[in-house]
């Protein structure tokens, strides 16, 4: 069924996660995506991982949801970490080697570590930005944040309006595609069998009226906006004002730590030695 | 009779469709023909008259989406049909007037039901808490206040047309235009929608005109405004108007049932008063010529 | 009675496991007589559309049958698809579905997909316009250069042409005023009577059943209310209000004059069969002095 397609799906709740105010998720969801980039040892991944656990126990979302999430790209993770494990050539010895297949450390780390920054990212992202904000205030959001580039005369806010517009007619949309899918098969069309031009002809009585209808209905909505005195932001107040609270800078402040704790896991090695060095030096005198 | 307080003032006003090249071609028949109509602040007016009368294209010339071929529209006074009005001066007008239209889908913006409402005074450049405030009393004139915090495309066509009316009333609009508003709707949500157009009428003695096909609708305005191929033929009382049984009947119309029946039976001969128009009229009147023979 | 469409048993579920889960229809069973126009009436959410949705094979029911001819629709389930040509189904607001570059070519649609040949699709097509009320200077236009109505029975006509058995219309004069009404419903009983097909129409229009109908059967929470003739039907006035509906406005006249000591007699529920009832009345008490 078409209905079961879950754009952007968002879960109304009371969380934690839900109250942060909308820039602050973007703001956050970009300290986390660095954060995944830049990681790159197992002490790293797994301080992430441990974020990303508690960002999904504070949400209240039920992990099943989470699972549904990243099934769609499961089949990719596993492929390129397949890749990743039999064609990465190591400096050692193979670990594994079987006539020409040989599997070194590095590719099994790498895959690990590239399927755990595919996930991450994923659950992560989604945790802030798809379903703990609802489209509406994700919009304003974005409005919000770019509206600086307002300056430079971008059209900030007929961009955030299209873009809130398309969310609320996806729903709509989708009924009506169903709708009409119906109403053609009534007529005897076909849409599941034949080849693949033959299909793509099928499509015809689905697509036409479908443009048709949208075209309509934009017409309509134009209209009905400009009779609600609509003239872009001229003038223009919102009812839902976006206000940073103390626990926005917070979170803020403690993913900018988090972070900082990831990049510093980079250099945590050398420190250690170069602090044992310091130590060693420091007894050998006692 | 003291003096009305003219809200809306429509002078011999002719409006034509382009063809599709956007030429004023000489033979295209014209949507609306040298109409004349007054209304009153306050009033409950019903615009009648079959699919392509022309009675959507004055809605649509009122709430200055099209500009008329030639005639004058005066609003509250002011002059607001001429080719060159500003901006800013249809923006004043469009304050002033509501429009409802018919398909409940197609108007409302926002993805959850208050943020909808919102949309008008937002543009109008309503502070918050007043904003706020109307949002409440809007949706609470609806009936939809459960539903605050629903998203508009799981509401029923009825509970969708009541959102769009209540982002009209939070603009506090002198004057409502009822656009076919109820066409799509089932019978429930076309009985509510009634009754709110009513109330607003009444209690708030916002100017509404209800423009529609749907004679049992037309029949409750104080007045009823028959438009048959771009010209007024009728105006008057519904009374008045759903007496001349004979001239809806070759427009494409018809009365109420009763006044219908009450017409059949002076046809054949049976003798009953026309001057009734409720159930309840019709029934005194056919009692009364049936005891009275 | 001789049915051409029987509903056994039938239930439905939407959003079937999920939390929205909801019955749409509880053991309906129902049968529509062969060669009639059956009125199926029920407020929004009765579960007369579920209905219409499964009668022609769009859905599949939970459980029970639904039997064409006595026949049950599901017992080819690869063949579901020839049902709905037996079974033509006219959605609700169905001028949406037109799509083609002409007139003729979208009535002929469902023909063609029939697999039927360009002379028998031209027949079709013709005979379709004829039952329709469709001028035929307007199958060379575009459908979408049509007014609402035209369109709308350009969209119905696609549907006939597949000379169905039953034909299905979904509230096919929603939104139109009474010439346009008049126009769609008007031209149901030839189509009726010259072919020997059978019509269910789904409305909330009470004056059209009583004028288009000859059974009528009342929904009501996903089950049968009531089941039978016009008159019955209508008789029981105070049982269709009590579940949201109403009987034509000259229906409660005829009531009100009742509980007045006017008792008429005949089909009280037209204009015109109150009319007759009202002659008749006035005769009557003129023959008794």
């Amino acid at each position: 069924m078409i209905s079961d397609i879950t754009l952007g799906q968002f879960f109304p709740g009371n969380s934690p996660l839900h109250r942060l105010d909308p820039r602050c998720k973007i703001i956050l969801s970009v300290l986390f995506i660095v954060a995944i980039f830049i990681a790159d040892t197992p002490i790293a991944f797994a301080f992430l991982f441990l974020v990303t656990l508690f960002l999904i126990i504070i949400s209240r979302i039920s992990a099943k949801v989470i699972f549904k999430g990243i099934k769609p790209i499961i089949f990719v993770v596993v492929f390129t970490s397949l890749l990743n494990v039999f064609l990465t050539v190591g400096k050692g010895a193979p670990l594994v080697e079987f006539y020409f297949i040989k599997i070194y450390t590095e590719g099994i780390v790498r895959a690990i570590f590239m399927s755990l920054r595919v996930i991450l990212l994923i659950i992560g992202t989604s945790m802030f930005l798809t379903y703990t904000t609802s489209p509406i205030t994700l919009t304003d959001g974005i409005e919000s944040l770019l509206s600086p580039l307002k300056v430079i005369k971008l059209p900030v806010h007929a961009f955030a309006m299209m873009m809130s517009i398309a969310l609320r007619f996806i729903p709509t949309l989708v009924e009506e595609t169903e709708k009409i899918m119906n109403a053609q098969k009534s007529r005897g069309a076909d849409f599941s069998s034949g080849g693949i031009i033959k299909r793509a002809k099928a499509l015809i009585p689905i697509l036409v009226p479908l443009f048709v209808s949208s075209f309509k209905r934009a017409d309509e909505l134009a209209v009905a906006m400009e009779c609600r005195c609509y003239r872009g932001d001229i003038n223009r107040t919102k009812l839902v004002k976006l206000e940073y609270k103390i626990r926005d800078f917070i979170w803020i402040f403690v993913f900018a730590l988090i972070l900082s704790a990831t990049i510093l896991t980079k250099f945590l090695p050398d420190m250690i030695t170069r602090a044992s060095e310091v130590l060693d030096i420091l007894f050998y005198h006692i | 009779m003291e003096q009305k307080d003219i809200f809306i003032e429509v002078k011999g006003l002719c409006f034509t469709y382009n063809d599709d090249a956007g030429n004023n071609s000489p033979d295209a028949s014209p949507a609306l023909c040298n109409l004349d109509l007054k209304v009153a602040r306050g009033e409950y007016v019903s615009i009648l008259g079959h699919n392509g009368s022309g009675k959507s294209t004055l809605a649509k010339l009122l709430s200055m989406i099209l500009i008329p071929t030639s005639g004058e529209i005066y609003i509250d006074g002011h002059l607001v049909s001429s080719p060159d009005i500003s901006d800013d001066e249809i923006y004043e007008v469009r304050k002033k007037i509501g429009m409802v239209f018919q398909n409940p889908d197609n108007q409302l913006v926002a993805t959850v039901v208050e943020e909808d409402v919102a949309f008008g005074p937002e543009n109008l450049g309503i502070e918050r808490e007043e904003m706020k405030k109307r949002i409440t009393e809007a949706l609470e004139m609806v009936g939809m206040t459960e539903y605050r915090r629903h998203a508009p495309h799981k509401l029923s066509g009825g509970q969708k047309q009541r959102v769009a009316i209540a982002g009209i009333i939070a603009m506090l609009p002198d004057c409502i235009i009822f656009d076919e508003s109820t066409a799509m709707l089932d019978p429930l949500g076309r009985r509510d929608v009634i009754e709110i157009m009513e109330r607003l009428n009444k209690e708030r003695g916002i100017t509404v005109l209800n423009i529609t096909h749907y004679m049992d609708e037309a029949a409750r305005a104080n007045r009823v405004v028959v438009i048959n191929d771009g010209e007024k033929v009728l105006d008057g009382t519904p009374k008045e108007v759903f007496s001349h049984v004979d001239e809806l009947h070759s427009m494409g119309l018809e009365a109420p049932q009763g006044k219908e029946l009450i017409h059949a039976l002076n046809k054949c001969g049976i003798k009953v008063s026309d001057d009734a128009l409720s159930e309840e009229e019709c029934v005194e009147a056919i009692y009364s010529a049936l005891i009275g023979d | 009675m001789d049915s051409v469409l029987e509903v056994r048993n039938v239930s439905y579920l939407y959003s079937k496991g999920t939390p929205f889960e909801r019955v749409a229809l509880d053991d309906v069973t129902v049968s529509f007589e062969r060669g009639k126009i059956t009125g199926l009436i029920g407020h929004t959410g009765s579960g007369k559309s579920t209905l219409v949705g499964l009668l022609n094979g769009l859905n599949k029911p939970l459980s029970g049958s639904i039997l064409l001819n006595g026949i049950d629709i599901w017992q080819k389930p690869k063949e579901i698809a020839k049902i709905r040509y037996k079974v033509g189904l006219v959605m609700q607001y169905p001028e949406y579905q037109l799509f083609d570059e002409t007139v003729e070519r979208d009535i002929g649609f469902g023909p063609r997909n029939q697999g039927l040949s360009d002379e028998e699709v031209g027949l079709r097509v013709k005979e379709a316009i004829r039952y329709t009320g469709i001028d035929a200077d307007l199958l060379s236009k575009s459908p979408f250069e049509l007014s609402g109505g035209q369109k709308r029975r350009v969209a119905i006509a696609g549907i006939v042409a597949m000379q169905p058995d039953v034909l299905v219309l979904d509230e096919p004069a929603a939104g139109l005023d009474p010439k346009g009404r008049r126009e769609i419903l008007g031209h149901l009983k030839d189509f009726v009577s010259e072919r020997g097909a059978s019509v269910i129409l789904v409305s909330h229009s009470m004056e059209d059943m009583a004028m288009y109908c000859d059974n009528v059967v009342v929904m009501n929470e996903g089950k049968i209310h009531s089941n039978g003739t016009v008159s019955e039907i209508f008789s029981r006035a105070d049982e269709l209000i009590s579940i949201g509906l109403d009987v034509p406005s000259v229906a409660r006249i005829a009531e009100k004059l009742k509980s007045r000591g006017i008792t008429l007699d005949g089909e009280l529920y037209t204009v015109d069969g109150v009319k007759a009832a009202i002659r008749k009345y006035i005769g009557g008490a003129n023959n008794d002095l």
